[in-house]
């Protein structure tokens, strides 16, 4: 844009009258994305052989920061249980009640029982949550890093007492 | 680019060069544009790109976001009212939801074009099978809202 004026102002100091097709000539390419700015970007880097600065080896770890990769971690184990159970519907001869009375005879207590119901809603109740916080934050609230450690500390408080009240069910 | 076109209307009025006289800036701006419409058409034409595909990725993530509100609201609809319709709704929103989640992990750390690709396409395989075995589940055993009530009770 600096060498576009300047060959206009140009133009303009040895005559008067300046006519439009001197934006034709000088005109540089606006119409880059950012995908392509992207990729400029890193196949220099890769030409230079620039070394990576060190990131995940030397980050301490925080609150925000772990519950990030568990909020990702309970996604994808979420989500790969509803597929399973949904590929075992499909793929499975016998009903939904006889695999749960199978299952059911396998357990050894009221005391497994109860972990067991804890451990399946914990990921459950922590994601939910923690979805909520995120929904916060798309909508551009609670970004202080004061406030996100206090719903951060909400979350977990809330995900505990909700998943023993579901196990106490 | 606007400044650019601004400064060549006032050349095109045979002033004297706008840079050698500051003062003269303000009024060249507020000069009238004769034949405006010729320089503001390529402006316009950029600025007015719009792309390939039917919907914009802010529209997409506004409707990620609104799957997101409408999952939420189905737990306390199957605790109120269980039933066909909240079975089959959870089952398209779970899948919607879990499609859309694991196709972020996917972008964020799978490389390469053609391991992109393979990718997109497993996970749109994987959740179709998932959408279709729920809405089995649904149709020929318990339905969903009943198998955890049945899994819960005992």
């Amino acid at each position: 844009m600096a060498l576009l004026l300047r060959t206009v102002a140009r133009q303009g100091l040895y005559s008067s009258r300046s006519q439009f097709g001197v934006l034709y000539r000088h005109a540089v390419p606006m119409g880059t994305t950012s995908n392509e700015e992207m990729d400029k970007f890193w196949a220099k880097n890769t030409r230079l052989n620039r070394p990576m600065s060190p990131h995940m080896t030397i980050y301490k770890w925080s609150v925000p920061m772990a519950m990030s990769i568990s909020h990702r971690g309970t996604g994808i184990a979420l989500s790969s249980g509803i597929s399973a159970f949904a590929l075992a519907a499909l793929v499975l001869p016998e009903s939904y009640p006889y695999y749960l009375d199978l299952i059911h005879s396998l357990t050894f207590g009221p005391q497994f029982l109860a972990f067991s119901k804890f451990a399946l809603a914990f990921p459950v109740v922590y994601h939910t949550y923690n979805g909520i916080r995120h929904l916060a934050w798309d909508a551009g609230k609670g970004f202080k890093i004061p406030e996100v450690y206090r719903s951060g500390y909400v979350v977990l408080g809330l995900t505990v007492l909700t998943s023993i009240g579901l196990a106490a069910m | 680019m606007a400044s650019l076109i601004r400064l060549s209307s006032v050349w095109q009025r045979g002033m004297r060069p706008v840079l050698l006289c500051h003062t003269q800036l303000s009024r060249g701006s507020a000069c009238p544009r004769i034949g405006d419409v010729d320089y503001t058409e390529p402006a316009g034409r950029i600025h007015t790109a719009s792309s390939s595909t039917g919907i914009s990725a802010s529209q997409h993530w506004t409707g990620e976001r609104v799957m997101t509100l409408v999952l939420l609201g189905m737990a306390p609809a199957a605790y109120l009212c269980p039933g066909p319709v909240v079975d089959y709704s959870i089952a398209a929103a779970l899948t919607m939801h879990g499609h859309w989640g694991i196709g972020q992990v996917l972008t964020d750390y799978v490389h390469g074009e053609v391991k992109i690709k393979l990718a997109k396409v497993g996970i749109f395989l994987l959740s179709t099978a998932t959408f279709f075995g729920l809405c089995y589940f649904n149709y020929n055993d318990v339905g969903l809202c009943k198998a955890v009530v049945m899994l819960w009770q005992k």
